[in-house]
């Protein structure tokens, strides 16, 4: 009866210790990630304890570098897409001049299908990491938008909302004072929701080939083993194929359990959390 | 009609945006491809360049631009693939129908297992059988397809060696003439194309669960469900004869919205098994910065998201009087 919280105090350990793994990854990697060491695809050694790329480089150090990248796209992304979010939904909910032009916007958005347009985008002005941010940031405001416009919509006609216009609050201290309050208990579901789209997105772009050059990540580290055509004929490939892709399935689970309490919306359970 | 002029209105949206991107975008696409070779994926000659710019108007105003743009769209023409020789139209044609086929087959098999599941999940919301599938459900759509089709390729073709490594057929195989050469070309197919179709179908499965349960969980108190009951049905008869005719309204609706996600699903799949279809094309654009494909593969994409949204909604009107009274 308590798996799930349970799960959700996993989820956060794990969390943890991937942003530590990112913040001390300089220290904790044996190896400089990018510098060609000894000879290429080598079985782990004592000196290299998950062996080497076809580039001679050293994987474990990479694996902990990966960390890094990914954590910084995955803060970036969620900071920029969550004011975003933030902005047009109490826009949209509260300034009716504005409402129909930004809820058209939103379901544009929401109606594009997501991968063809980042690859087009992305292509065009080069996949650098900035460039990525502001790609998976800008298209994955919409859905909150929406939520926090609903929200806000409730809200407005709220006596204490009629109250504060009757004494003559001002539009901006109506929406800060009041609007953004009611609006604010579905925050963690949106930053849960969009650090996980985000390491799922960065991870399938740098799988398909999508990074910047120099970039050490856990999808380019997949990109790099994939494109010997000849992989599984070597008896190196589980040391090149597993160690990134268990990463990025354990990053994205740890998402998965933190927000299981968060994201399924109201459920009819009679236990919750202590928090 | 009205629903009719909301999407035209889209479809021209999509449209627009797939002109103007490449044109507003800081950078000129056909600099990537004009490094004297050196630093380009494809090197262009200056000729060839000049091709380029005249074919797409490039010396012309904006109004021009678009004008011969639309007009050609119109025609079919999609434009030229910068690294192939080819009109980027006839590429898409030629691997259409592997893309196709993977999207068909993996959509009608996740509607139909995330249904079951969806059906067993809701239909005692709130108990332990329920919160486990929902849960497990939930953990299964948040993986990355690369990374569950990696799993498959790991598990079905590099462990047990049961499925091809990759391809969409096999190369070099004897002759598919005649009724048995294409049915074993048939086969040959099929059999390089499960473990991609189940990727896909795994990955669909548990959008369609969660619909399935929220809807199925919905009906619980309906009367209806009360007399089939009272009328002595055992619990399964209830669900397959009373119950699952009313998820169908969720399920239709839903099986054309998940278009856009299996899509994307699709292309990053066909890149694990280097199935020779759209995402393939796709990626190897990427690594050929052969921007008019992956345009085309856009607004395709996108068009076909709408008009599935379109028809799903045509479907719905014809099946629900209520809404079809209102129109």
């Amino acid at each position: 009866m308590t798996g799930r919280p349970l799960l959700q105090w996993v989820g956060f350990v794990l969390l943890i210790g991937f942003v530590l793994v990112a913040l001390v990854a300089p220290l904790l990697a044996p190896h400089d990630p990018r510098e060609p060491l000894t000879l290429p695809l080598s079985t782990p050694t004592d000196d290299h304890l998950l062996g080497t790329n076809d580039l001679g480089q050293d994987v474990l150090s990479q694996l902990i570098h990966g960390a890094r990248s990914t954590l910084i796209v995955a803060a970036s992304v969620t900071a920029i897409s969550t004011v975003v979010s933030w902005l047009v939904g109490l826009a949209a909910g509260f300034i009716r001049r504005v409402e129909g032009v930004l809820m058209g916007v939103t379901d544009l958005f929401l109606a594009l299908p997501d991968l063809p347009l980042i690859l087009l985008v992305l292509t065009l002005i080069g996949a650098t990491r900035t460039n990525m941010i502001l790609v998976l940031a800008l298209l994955s405001w919409p859905a909150f938008a929406r939520v926090v416009r609903s929200l806000v919509i409730v809200a407005r006609g709220s006596p204490y909302v009629e109250a504060s216009k009757a004494m003559g609050g001002s539009t901006s201290h109506i929406i800060v004072r009041h609007l953004l309050p009611a609006t604010l208990v579905v925050l963690p579901a949106k930053l849960v929701l969009t650090t996980r789209y985000a390491v799922f997105a960065e991870a399938t772009l740098a799988f398909l080939g999508l990074s910047a050059g120099d970039a050490i990540g856990w999808g380019a580290m997949v990109n790099l083993a994939f494109r010997d055509p000849l992989l599984f004929s070597r008896p190196i490939w589980p040391w090149l194929v597993l160690p990134p892709t268990i990463a990025i399935a354990t990053l994205i689970l740890a998402t998965v359990w933190v927000g299981s309490g968060l994201t399924n919306g109201p459920r009819p359970s009679r236990r919750r959390k202590p928090h | 009609m009205r629903l009719l002029s909301r999407y035209l209105v889209l479809a021209l949206c999509v449209v627009l945006v797939n002109f103007f991107l490449p044109r507003m975008l800081p950078g000129d696409p056909l600099d990537f491809s004009s490094g004297d070779g050196l630093d380009a994926a494809v090197p262009l000659t200056a000729s060839a360049r000049a091709q380029l710019e005249a074919y797409y108007h490039l010396d012309e105003s904006t109004q021009n631009q678009l004008r011969s743009y639309l007009s050609g769209l119109l025609r079919g023409d999609l434009g030229l693939s910068i690294s192939r020789s080819a009109p980027v139209s006839d590429l898409i044609v030629d691997r259409l129908p592997w893309t196709l086929s993977l999207l068909l087959v993996s959509l009608v098999f996740s509607a139909a297992i995330g249904a079951g599941i969806g059906l067993a999940a809701g239909w005692r919301p709130g108990t332990r059988r329920d919160r486990w599938l929902t849960s497990s459900s939930g953990m299964l759509s948040a993986i990355p397809e690369f990374l569950l089709a990696i799993g498959l390729l790991l598990g079905g073709a590099v462990g047990l060696g049961w499925f091809p490594l990759f391809g969409g057929e096999t190369v070099f195989a004897e002759s598919r003439d005649g009724l048995t050469g294409i049915l074993r070309g048939g086969l040959d197919i099929a059999w390089h194309l499960t473990l991609p179709a189940a990727t896909l179908a795994i990955g669909g499965v548990s959008a369609f669960a969660l619909v399935t349960r929220d809807a199925t969980a919905g009906l619980q108190h309906q009367p209806w469900l009360v007399a089939a009951r009272a009328k002595g049905l055992n619990e399964r008869q209830v669900a397959i004869r009373h119950a699952l005719p009313n998820l169908a309204f969720p399920l239709t609706t839903f099986f054309g919205l998940r278009l856009g996600g299996v899509l994307g699903g699709a292309l990053v799949v066909e890149r694990v098994f280097s199935v020779p279809g759209l995402g393939l094309l796709g990626f190897q654009a990427i690594g050929a910065r052969d921007y008019p494909i992956l345009q085309a593969l856009f607004l395709l994409s996108s068009l076909a998201v709408l008009l599935v949204a379109f028809l799903v909604e045509l479907v719905y009107m014809r099946l629900d009087p209520t809404r079809r009274s209102r129109q």
